[in-house]
């Protein structure tokens, strides 16, 4: 057993920090205690332009089926950069917090994500099937599940970086700990039930055990153990039958189209319907047309393929790669285990989230109800997701102190 | 334990670049090498084709005087495959919209039911998939109530829409023809002929009006003009959101026809008058009043073989036909009782022609070196031909030695028997001696134009052929007849009553049984005065005095005159064709003009009917003829010409069925009409100088508007709703979809229930007016009966057969 070595310079192999084109771009000499210096703005620039992509997107989702029900057409347009306002400010939040003090809180968020999710359970409604949502009111609902993919990442986190700071603590225990941790929130989720959601937390905590050290046996027998609880869930009849419908509708798209399929048939048409340069925002006939269901949420993905063409919707994916590459950077460059699980746990998230989002649009992955990060318009998403940015950006912000001593 | 950090960040790296480039790539091939086929789906989903009807041309006489005109109406429709998607199969919508236009909801049900079988009348003629008209001329109030609330009224439609206008209603009806709903089979024979490549005029659509009887049918490829398509996107539940491209509608082109409206409706007029009264006078051979079911005009130019006038009694006002025609409107029209007013029979009916075929007759016998222009021949009061004594005409001969002059202008029947007989014998000894019959008079009555289809421009099923009796057709009956024949012998008829006519029924089989290939010496003498089996049309006797009168020239005649583009161009001159020339001499053809010339010297059996008329200024020509039909009066027939003492320019024919002596019926309609084209007699000239059109008229512009430019109610939209006078709306071809529910398709029923079943309006509906045989005859709405000879009838066993020695005697002329 050894120490995790906190390198300043990152991982091997990779220069040191402010020696790269992009660092020395950004950053002047002589404005290193900035803020500037302080924040890292690539990854705060991919978010923000999804954000904002995704602003134009439900913006072009929303109007025409507005305009029909006559109301006013730029509704959606104005929550969704009103809920970005927000996530900025929480993000904003998060990124100053102390170090320190943001690893104290962790369980705080924890245990309040937690309470959401008993909650929801208690007094939440059903919106498309899943149980996810409590209703304040005045036009507001809140999704805590959203928010629990930031409790779990931190928990975690706090979890295994304070574990490694005490000597005696053993390795082996680390993995049960971790389990029983992701394990509430997992829990409650399935009983909503929200199985994307659960798949989520189950790729987070792989990702963020994985970087933990966790021996491959382990990580080997979760991934086993996980396939033996889906089929047992099929077997027994856990999942509802729109769920089941939805996988038999991957499985075979062209069986049903007006059926259980019929999302993913609108979704693939809508997308071939762009082209390679797009039909131009606002003049999508299959968005125009309403064609694609819930196409300002899951399938907003859609309305870039169709209106932005391969273009657009190619610089969707790109810019998810900018922020993850980043991210992942980052966790290579953090001057702690906490910092390498932040970022690791948040890049696993958006990874695996943006894949499937965007999979199910193109008909490669089952239909999960899982919105796109920042993209999709959602409060509770959009304030999850930018919180997390928040967490990377304080973690940044610390291995730049660690760096300059 | 080895720091494996970096190695395990490293493969969480390649783990997350792999996904997205998996999604790029998927990303590139739907957007990029799949894209044809998504776009293909896209385009299908929220792109809709609304047909913008072209409007059909117009009919117009040879003056460019409009005969068939378009007008429009708002007419409510109800598409069913669209209401059966319904929840409750549509029994809600049909409810509301029953309440709003006023009729009972289980009528609206029945009237957009698919006929079949078993399901009750009324019931949907056309295609399953047709939105079926439920109410047409409706007000703007109830369109517009049904364009503002269209999720009230799914799979229910209200536009304007194009119909067929008869400015004179009945006037020229049975040429002109009408319009009906396109049927399945016909969309399918347009798409595999496109598919194909092959012509057969402008595309069809959905809610097509193709012609379904003459002109219109016949020109339907010129009239029925190209259909605009506008191809609107919509959204997912129908709604257009705006018009992403359309082609024009091309108005049909405009048919000028050689009809004229001003002699057409002189000869409805004198027919219907004739008629009229001769069914006021006694029958002195029956002691009942005529009765005169029926009769036909037809005057035609002989230099041109142009049509100029088609007149059938009784007739109809195609009128019924416009927007859907009820089954009782039809049953009206194809009722026995009431005569079969559809049926043309100026064109189609079959009438054993009495004397006026002694045209032919002579003809044949000059030609053929029987008889001589220069001869004199006796004309007994009776004739024993075979076994049996045939009579003049009322038994009267004429005293002393008469030439073909006078036996033509006097109709003199024993001449004539005589020389068929002479023939009979002649052709019988030629079958003996092993060579083939000459059959002189059937070929010189072929040479006319009889018995044969004259090939006028009205649909094949709209004209008949007439029958000239020789041996081949009489073996080829016996050959198709001939078990049924020996079985009724057998039987001897063991269901009729009455045993008088069962004998003779069953005597009669049993000749036919034996001999009923034989053509016998008495069918010859009957075919010689136009009696037996022999039957011609009124258009047929016109085509063959044509002949008579222009050199010997047999027309296929035409109504069509020209076709005009919309800017009124003339795109095409139709004319008659010369179908062949009578192998008859000028100077038989002149002897014969001049025979039945209306000269004092003459005194022609049909110049009493002139009297009073001024045959100085037009010398007229002109034959009677009046053929005996068992059990019914006389048809009296009159063909003429005139003027007779130059180049004749019209001939006109006309008849009346049961009306009595060819002098007292059928002549004055001919006069009427000759006086009414010359304007005697105090009427105003039909034609000043008695000279009929010959240019193509000019039709400047056109009589019907262009469809215009708005948007169909079934799509959502509300259009303006205009009174009926403005031009017509376009009709969506293809209902709006609900993507999330499943629609219900109604069932193909392709043999049954549609127009090709019933007696509908459909192509097979009209029922085929054709007699040709025996079989076919029984179904004809104009039975031919012309054997005075004691046949039962056109479809009795034997017809035609064994009468001699059975029946009355007697020669009607």
């Amino acid at each position: 057993m050894s120490m995790i070595r906190v390198r300043p310079g990152g991982s091997r192999g990779l220069p040191p920090l402010g020696r790269t084109p992009l660092d020395r771009g950004l950053v002047g000499p002589g404005r290193r205690d900035s803020l500037w210096w302080r924040v890292d703005w690539v990854i705060a620039g991919s978010a923000l332009l999804l954000s904002l992509v995704g602003a134009l997107l439900v913006w072009s989702a929303t109007r025409p089926r507005l305009l029909e029900a006559g109301g006013n057409p730029d509704a959606y347009l104005e929550r969704h950069l009103l809920n970005l306002a927000i996530g900025l400010a929480l993000g904003l939040l998060f990124a100053a917090v102390d170090y320190r003090l943001l690893r104290a809180y962790a369980p705080l968020i924890y245990v309040a994500s937690a309470v959401g999710l008993v909650a929801v359970l208690l007094v939440g409604s059903t919106i498309n099937g899943a149980h996810s949502w409590i209703v304040l009111g005045g036009g507001f609902q809140v999704q805590p599940s959203e928010f629990a993919k930031v409790a779990l990442v931190a928990g975690m986190a706090v979890l295994l970086a304070e574990r490694r700071t005490q000597e005696a603590a053993h390795r082996s225990a680390d993995v049960p700990l971790v389990l029983a941790l992701a394990a509430v929130p997992m829990g409650l989720v399935m009983l909503q039930p929200d199985l994307g959601t659960a798949m989520v937390f189950v790729f987070t905590v792989l990702g963020v055990l994985s970087l933990a050290g966790v021996s491959a046996r382990w990580l080997l027998g979760l991934i086993l153990l996980g396939v033996v609880v889906v089929f047992g869930a099929v077997r027994l009849g856990v999942l509802k039958e729109y769920q089941i419908e939805r996988f038999k509708a991957f499985t075979n798209q062209d069986a049903d189209t007006l059926g259980a399929a019929y999302n993913i048939t609108q979704a693939r048409i809508a997308i071939g319907n762009g082209g390679l340069l797009g039909t131009g925002l606002f003049k999508g006939t299959q968005t125009n047309g309403k064609f694609v269901p819930e196409q300002q949420t899951d399938f907003v993905f859609t309305v870039a393929g169709e209106e932005l063409g391969l273009l657009g919707a190619g610089g969707i994916v790109l810019l998810f790669g900018l922020l993850l590459w980043r991210t992942l950077r980052l966790a290579g460059r953090s001057p702690d285990l906490f910092g390498r699980l932040v970022a690791g746990g948040v890049a696993s998230w958006f990874a695996f989230q943006a894949f499937v989002n965007i999979g199910m649009t193109l008909g490669i992955m089952p239909i999960t109800g899982l919105p796109l990060p920042f993209v999709s318009y959602g409060g509770s998403a959009m304030f999850a997701n930018w919180m997390a940015i928040g967490l990377l950006l304080n973690v940044h912000a610390r291995s730049r102190e660690v760096e300059r001593g | 334990m080895p720091d494996s950090f970096p190695l395990r960040l490293a493969i969480l790296r390649v783990l997350v670049v792999s996904l997205l480039v998996t999604l790029a790539a998927r990303l590139y091939y739907l957007q990029v090498l799949d894209q044809d086929k998504l776009v293909q789906t896209a385009n299908r989903q929220h792109v809709r084709e609304v047909i913008l009807p072209a409007p059909r041309g117009a009919i117009v006489d040879d003056r460019g005087r409009p005969l068939v005109t378009n007008r429009s109406s708002l007419v409510v429709s109800v598409n069913r495959s669209e209401l059966l998607a319904e929840h409750d199969q549509g029994a809600a919508v049909l409810a509301r919209l029953a309440k709003l236009i006023k009729v009972p909801a289980a009528e609206l049900a029945r009237r957009i039911t698919p006929c079949a079988p078993d399901v009750p009348k009324p019931c949907w003629n056309g295609s399953p998939y047709q939105p079926v008209p439920v109410l047409t001329d409706t007000t703007p109030d109830v369109v517009l109530k049904i364009a503002e609330r269209r999720e009230d009224y799914p799979g229910v439609t209200a536009e304007a829409q194009t119909l067929r206008q008869y400015p004179y209603g009945s006037l020229a009806a049975h040429s002109l023809g009408y319009v009906g709903p396109v049927t399945q089979e016909e969309l399918d024979a347009a798409a595999g002929r496109a598919a194909s490549g092959r012509p057969g005029g402008p595309a069809l659509h959905l809610n097509a009006q193709v012609g379904r009887s003459g002109l219109e049918r016949t020109y339907d490829g010129d009239l029925r003009g190209t259909d605009g398509v506008r191809y609107v996107t919509v959204d997912n539940r129908g709604t257009v959101l705006g018009v992403q491209r359309e082609t024009e509608p091309q108005r049909g082109d405009t048919l000028v026809t050689s009809l004229d409206r001003d002699v057409q409706a002189i000869a409805d007029r004198a027919l219907a008058a004739e008629i009229a009264r001769r069914r006021t006078e006694i029958d002195q051979n029956t002691g009942r009043p005529y009765a005169a079911p029926s009769g036909a005009a037809v005057v035609m130019d002989p230099q041109t073989g142009r049509v100029i006038a088609l007149s059938t009694s009784p007739t109809y006002d195609p009128t019924v036909f416009v927007g859907g025609i009820s089954r009782k409107e039809l049953a009206q029209l194809t009722d026995e009782r009431a005569g079969v007013p559809l049926v043309s029979r100026a064109v189609q009916g079959q009438f054993a022609p009495g004397s006026t075929f002694k045209l032919a007759s002579t003809s044949a016998e000059v030609m053929s070196g029987r008889a001589s222009l220069s001869g004199s021949y006796s004309c007994p009061g009776s004739l024993l031909v075979g076994n049996r004594q045939k009579k003049n005409f009322e038994g009267q001969g004429i005293a002393g030695a008469i030439d073909l002059r006078v036996a033509l202008a006097k109709s003199c029947d024993t001449i004539f028997y005589g020389f068929a007989q002479q023939d009979w014998y002649s052709d019988e000894s030629r079958v003996d001696g092993g060579q083939k019959a000459a059959e002189v008079l059937q070929r010189m009555a072929r040479a006319y134009g009889f018995g044969r289809d004259p090939a006028i421009d009205l649909p094949d099923g709209e004209q008949t052929a007439g029958r000239i009796v020789d041996r081949a057709f009489k073996k080829g009956r016996w050959d198709a007849n001939k078990a049924q024949y020996c079985a009724d012998a057998r039987r001897g008829y063991p269901d009729v009553a009455d045993a008088a006519r069962r004998s003779f029924l069953t005597r009669l089989a049993q000749e036919n049984c034996a001999d009923g290939w034989r053509f016998r010496v008495g069918d010859a003498a009957d075919l010689a005065i136009g009696q037996g089996e022999t039957t011609v049309s009124p258009l047929q006797l016109a085509i063959a005095y044509s002949a008579l009168v222009n050199g010997g020239t047999v027309w296929e005649p035409r109504i069509g005159r020209a076709v005009l583009g919309p800017d009124g161009r003339v795109l095409r001159d139709l004319k008659s064709k010369a179908h062949n020339k009578v192998p008859v001499s000028a100077q038989v053809l002149d002897y014969i003009r001049s025979s039945l010339a209306f000269t004092p010297a003459n005194g022609a059996s049909g110049s009493v009917a002139f009297a009073g008329f001024p045959l100085d200024k037009v010398l007229v020509g002109g034959k009677t003829g009046t053929a005996e039909v068992f059990g019914k009066q006389d048809t009296s027939w009159f063909a003429s010409w005139a003027p007779a003492n130059g180049r004749a320019r019209y001939v006109v024919v006309a008849m009346i069925e049961q009306a009595g002596l060819g002098a007292r019926a059928a002549a004055p309609v001919a006069r009427t009409i000759l006086e009414g084209i010359y304007g005697l007699n105090g009427t105003k000239a039909a034609f000043p100088g008695g000279a009929a059109p010959t240019a193509i008229p000019k039709v400047a512009g056109n009589t019907a508007a262009r469809s215009d430019r708005r948007s169909p109610t079934g799509t959502g939209t509300p259009p303006v709703p205009s009174p009926p006078a403005s031009s017509p709306s376009p009709a969506v071809t293809r209902s709006p979809r609900r993507p999330r529910r499943e629609r219900r398709e109604a069932p193909r029923r392709r043999s049954r229930g549609s127009a090709a079943d019933g007696p509908g309006p459909g192509p097979a509906g009209r029922p085929r007016r054709r007699s040709g045989d025996c079989a076919g005859g029984r179904g004809s709405p104009t039975p031919v009966r012309p054997d005075p000879g004691g046949r039962v009838g056109g479809c009795a066993p034997g017809a035609g057969e064994g009468r001699e020695g059975l029946g009355k005697g007697g020669a009607p002329t």
